[in-house]
C-alpha cells in the first residue's frame, strides 16, 4: 500500500511539472502583455521598462527557473492586474469553487443513484423513461442557458432564491444544480447498467431467496456493488466540474478561482494563471488519489499490490 | 457710575451669550446633512487597483473615482469645474508654460490629514514614474512642481502639452503620509483619498463596500446615503434579474435588448448616457497595394455603410453617429455631418477608382464585449461593406490578439480593416487619440503607435494643436483638424459612440449622473426620504 502510495505521488509531481511547463510556455507565447497593461499611448521605452520590471526581457528558461524557484517556495509573484499576491488571490478564491463543485457532485450523484437504482429496479416502466429524460435534458441544454432560465423562473419569477452571490445554502442551490445536472445522464445510465448486471447476480437471488428485505438487497447489497463504476469516474467528474465552473461562477456572480483563472488567462496575468493552474493539478492529482483509495475501501478485494 | 458698570456687564454677557449661540446655530445650519442607511448597487465591472496612481484600464476608475478627486473635474452638465484647485492661471516662466494652482483650504482626507501641496508634489512624482504609473507619458512635458506654500503650486512645463488642462491637470488628492505609513500595498488594501466615499472593505469579485464622507468638503454636492454597497455581477442578465429582484437598487450597463423591458417596470428610471469611448474602422493605407490608399475607396466605404441602421438594430439605439469629433468634445464641429448612406454612390465610386468587380480585403473584428453588441455591429459593417464591393473575410479576434494586432509595428500586421476604438472621453478631447492613430507612425517616440495612416499635413497640425495650450487657439485647429480628418477620411472612418444606460428605482434611491469614471461617479446617490 505505501509503494503504491509513493509510485502514485511521485506520478503525481511529473504531472504537475509538467503541467508548470506546459502553462508556462502557452501563456508566454500568447503575446505581449505590456500591450494590455499600459495604455494604448505609451511609448516603447515605458513598455521596455515594464518587461523588465517583470522580469519578462529575460530568456524564457531563465524566467521558468526563476518561477519554478519561488513556486516551490510558495511565490508565484504578484498579479500584474490586482497589484496582489498571485497565489492569495487564487486560495482566497478555492473554497468558493470547492464548495460550489462538491455540492454539485453530490447533487448529480445523489440524483444518479436515485434514478439509476430505480430505474434499473423498475425496469421499462414510466419511471424509467421519465428518469433517462430528465438526465438527458441536463446533458443536451447548454449550462449558461439553464443557469439563466434558473435565475429568470426561480429567482425573478417566483422569488424563492437568490440570483447571484454567495451566501447561505440559498446561494448555493442554483449554481450546484446547474453545475451538477450535466453529468447526471451519464452517471445515471452507469449505475442504472451496473444495478442491471447486479441485480442479476447470483448473490442477490440467494440473499433474495433467504428473505433479505428488497430495499435492504437494493440499496446495501446491490448499490454497494454497483457504485463501483461510478467511484471510479467521480475524480472525473470532479475535475470536470471544477474546469467547467468559470462559465457558472461567471452566470452566478460567484466569487469562485475558475472565473479568476480564465479572466487572468485573457489578462494575460501570467503569475495568477500558473498559480490557478498549478493549484487545480495538484488538486486534481490529490483528489485522484483519494478516489482510487476509496475504490479499495468499496471493494476490499482490490488490492494496491505489484 | 457702579450701576453703569453693573449694566454693562449684563449687557455684555447677553451679547457674547447670543454670540456663541448664533455661533453654535450656524455650525449646525454649515455642517453637512447627517445621512444614513444602505443602498447596495450593482456594477457589471470592478476596478483591478485602487491606488490611482497605479491605475492602468478605464474600469480602474470605476472604484477609485469614488475615492479621489481631481483639481479640476466635470459636472453632470459636462462642464469643466475648478474642484480641489480653488483657482489656477496659465502663465509663462521663462519661455515654457507654467500652470499656477490656488488649493480649495481645508480639505480633509479619509484618514484626517488635510491635502496640501505637498501631496500634489508626491502625486506627481508616483505618476510621472514608470515603475509606478501606467500613465507616466502624461506626465512626460512637466519639468517639476514649485511649492510656494501649503495650499499654493505651480506645474512648470519643460514644454507644451495642450492635453493637460483638459486631463483635468492629471493630478489627484492623495496623501503623502498615508502612503509612507502604510505604504504601495496598503493603499491597495486600504485607499485613502478626499472623494466623497470612503473605503471600508473589499472582497475580490464579490462587492466593495464603502462609508459617506462625513468630513468630505463639498458640502451640497454629496452621498444621501451612509453605506453603499457595490456588488460585481459580470453577466449581463444576472445583473438585471438582481435588479427586478430587488437584491439590488441601481444598475449600470443595462444591455441594449434588456433597455425597454427595464424601462417599463414599475418605479424604475433610467437614463443613457455617452459612454465616452468612439468607435472608427481602422483602413490600411501603408501596404503599396492596398485599395485603401485611394480616398475614393474611403469615402466608398463611408456612403456604403447604413449606420443609422445598425444603430437601431444591432445596437438598439444605443449609439450615436460622429464626425471626426462628437458633440460635447473639445473641436465639435456641428457644421461636419457623418456620411448618408448611399451604396449606389459607393459603387460609383469603388468603379471611378478602378475597382469595377470590388476587392477582398480582411477585417478584423473585435469579439470580446468590451462595448455592447460590439461583435455583431462588426459583422453588419462586414455584411455592408460586402453588399458594395468590399468583400470582407471576417477574422473574429479576443481582446488580447486584437490589441496586439492593431498595435503598430514595422511592418504592420494589419493587412486590411480593423475594427477599432480609441475614447475622447466623456467631456472629450481628441488630442490624445489622435496623436495615436491619426499621426504617422514614429518608432520609439509614442506618436502613431496605433496608427495606419501618415500625412505630413496632419503630423505638422496635431503638433501643433499639441503645443497650444490656450483653450481657445487650440479648438480653432482640432475643428481644422477635424474638418480634413472626415473629407479625408483620414486615420479610419468615425462610425459611433456607444450609449451606456443606468437603471435605479425612484421610489427608494435618488440619483444625479456625475461623468467621472465614464458616468461610475456616484457622488450624488442617495436613499429617497420617506
Amino acid at each position: 500500500m505505501l509503494k503504491y502510495l509513493l509510485s502514485r505521488l511521485l506520478q503525481g509531481v511529473v504531472c504537475i511539472i509538467g503541467a508548470s511547463v506546459i502553462i508556462f510556455v502557452a501563456s508566454r507565447v500568447s503575446g505581449d502583455v505590456t500591450l494590455l497593461l499600459l495604455p494604448p499611448d505609451a511609448t516603447p521605452e515605458q513598455q521596455r521598462i515594464m518587461r523588465h520590471e517583470l522580469g519578462l526581457d529575460k530568456p524564457y528558461v531563465v524566467q521558468y527557473l526563476l518561477f519554478a524557484g519561488r513556486a516551490v517556495r510558495g511565490d508565484f509573484g504578484k498579479s500584474y492586474r490586482w497589484q496582489t499576491s498571485a497565489l492569495k488571490l487564487v486560495l482566497d478564491r478555492f473554497p468558493a469553487t470547492i464548495q460550489l463543485a462538491v455540492c454539485a457532485l453530490v447533487f448529480s450523484v445523489v440524483v444518479a443513484l436515485f434514478f439509476g437504482v430505480l430505474s434499473a429496479v423498475y425496469q421499462g416502466s414510466w419511471f424509467d423513461s421519465f428518469g433517462k429524460v430528465f438526465a438527458l435534458l441536463g446533458q443536451a441544454m447548454p449550462g449558461f442557458w439553464v443557469g439563466l432560465m434558473f435565475i429568470l423562473f426561480f429567482a425573478v419569477k417566483l422569488g424563492l432564491l437568490p440570483a447571484f452571490g454567495r451566501g447561505g445554502l440559498k446561494h448555493l442551490i442554483l449554481p450546484a444544480v446547474t453545475l451538477g445536472w450535466y453529468s447526471v445522464a451519464a452517471q445515471t445510465r452507469m449505475v442504472r447498467s451496473a444495478m442491471l448486471d447486479v441485480l442479476d447476480s447470483d448473490y442477490i437471488q440467494t440473499a433474495r431467496g433467504v428473505g433479505v428485505p428488497r430495499w435492504i438487497l437494493i440499496w446495501k447489497y446491490a448499490l454497494r456493488n454497483a457504485a463501483i463504476p461510478l467511484v471510479t469516474m467521480l475524480g472525473v467528474y470532479f475535475a470536470a466540474m471544477l474546469g467547467g465552473s468559470f462559465i457558472i461562477e461567471t452566470i452566478f456572480a460567484w466569487p469562485g478561482v475558475g472565473r479568476t483563472v480564465v479572466e487572468a488567462i485573457f489578462a494575460r496575468d501570467y503569475p495568477v494563471v500558473q498559480a490557478g493552474v498549478l493549484f487545480t493539478s495538484i488538486f486534481f492529482v490529490l483528489s485522484n488519489l483519494l478516489v482510487d483509495l476509496a475504490y479499495g475501501f468499496i471493494d476490499p478485494r482490490i488490492r494496491y499490490v505489484r | 457710575m457702579g450701576r453703569l458698570a453693573v449694566y454693562l456687564t449684563r449687557l455684555g454677557a447677553v451679547v457674547l451669550g447670543l454670540f456663541l449661540l448664533t455661533s453654535f446655530m450656524n455650525a449646525e445650519v454649515n455642517a453637512a446633512p447627517k445621512v444614513s442607511g444602505e443602498l447596495i448597487i450593482g456594477f457589471g465591472a470592478e476596478s483591478n487597483v485602487l491606488d490611482v496612481t497605479k491605475a492602468a484600464a478605464g474600469v480602474d476608475w470605476y472604484y477609485d473615482q469614488q475615492f479621489y478627486e481631481m483639481l479640476i473635474q466635470a459636472d453632470p452638465k459636462l462642464e469643466r469645474k475648478n474642484w480641489l484647485a480653488e483657482s489656477w492661471t496659465l502663465g509663462q516662466e521663462g519661455g515654457n508654460p507654467v500652470i499656477d494652482v490656488k488649493l480649495r483650504k481645508g480639505v480633509k482626507l479619509h484618514n484626517g490629514d488635510t491635502c496640501v501641496a505637498k501631496d500634489w508634489v508626491y502625486c506627481y512624482e508616483r505618476m510621472k514614474d514608470p515603475k509606478i504609473s501606467k500613465w507616466s507619458h502624461y506626465q512626460a512635458a512637466v519639468d517639476r512642481l514649485e511649492v510656494i506654500d501649503d495650499y499654493h503650486f505651480k506645474i512648470h512645463f519643460k514644454k507644451p502639452d495642450a492635453t493637460y488642462i483638459p486631463g483635468g491637470l492629471r493630478l489627484y488628492g492623495i496623501s503623502k503620509a498615508y502612503f509612507d505609513k502604510v505604504g504601495d500595498d496598503g493603499v491597495q488594501n486600504h485607499p485613502v483619498g478626499t472623494g466623497p466615499w470612503k473605503f471600508v472593505s473589499r472582497n475580490i469579485k464579490e462587492d466593495l463596500k464603502l462609508e459617506a464622507f462625513d468630513q468630505y468638503w463639498n458640502k451640497t454636492q454629496r452621498p444621501g446615503v451612509k453605506n453603499l454597497t457595490i456588488k460585481v455581477i459580470p453577466e449581463d442578465m444576472t445583473r438585471v434579474a438582481a435588479f427586478k429582484t430587488g437584491e439590488i437598487d441601481w444598475i449600470d450597463a443595462v444591455p441594449p435588448a434588456m433597455i425597454t423591458d427595464v424601462k417599463a417596470m414599475k418605479g424604475v428610471q433610467t437614463v443613457s448616457l455617452l459612454s465616452g469611448n468612439n468607435l472608427f474602422l481602422q483602413f490600411n493605407t501603408h501596404m503599396p497595394n492596398s485599395p485603401f490608399k485611394d480616398v475614393r475607396v474611403r469615402l466608398a466605404a463611408a456612403y456604403a455603410i447604413d449606420m443609422d441602421g445598425i444603430i437601431k438594430s444591432v445596437l438598439f439605439g444605443q449609439g450615436e453617429r460622429y464626425a471626426s469629433v462628437g458633440k460635447g468634445t473639445l473641436g465639435y464641429d456641428p457644421k461636419l455631418k457623418p456620411y448618408e448612406y448611399n451604396p449606389e454612390k459607393a459603387k460609383k465610386l469603388l468603379v471611378q477608382a478602378g475597382y469595377p468587380n470590388g476587392f477582398d480585403i480582411p477585417f478584423y473584428n473585435l469579439i470580446t464585449p468590451r462595448e455592447p453588441n460590439i461583435k455583431e455591429y462588426g459583422e453588419a459593417v462586414a455584411a455592408y461593406l460586402t453588399a458594395a464591393g468590399i468583400r470582407c473575410k471576417i477574422e473574429g479576434l479576443e481582446y488580447a490578439p486584437w490589441i496586439a494586432m492593431g498595435a503598430r509595428q514595422d511592418p504592420p500586421d494589419m493587412d486590411g480593416i480593423v475594427s477599432w476604438m480609441w475614447g475622447h472621453g466623456v467631456v472629450g478631447d481628441p488630442g490624445s487619440p489622435w496623436a495615436g492613430y491619426l499621426h504617422c507612425y514614429k518608432e520609439g517616440t509614442g506618436w502613431g503607435s496605433y496608427s495606419y495612416w501618415c500625412d505630413p499635413e496632419f503630423d505638422k497640425l496635431l503638433e501643433q494643436s499639441q503645443d497650444t495650450m490656450d483653450p481657445v487657439k487650440r479648438e480653432v485647429l482640432l475643428k481644422k483638424i477635424g474638418r480634413l480628418k472626415f473629407e479625408k477620411v483620414a486615420g479610419g472612418l468615425d462610425t459611433y459612440r456607444p450609449l451606456v444606460t443606468f437603471a435605479w428605482r425612484t421610489d427608494k434611491v435618488t440619483y444625479t449622473p456625475w461623468p467621472g469614471a465614464y458616468y461610475r461617479e456616484l457622488r450624488e446617490i442617495g436613499l429617497k426620504k420617506k
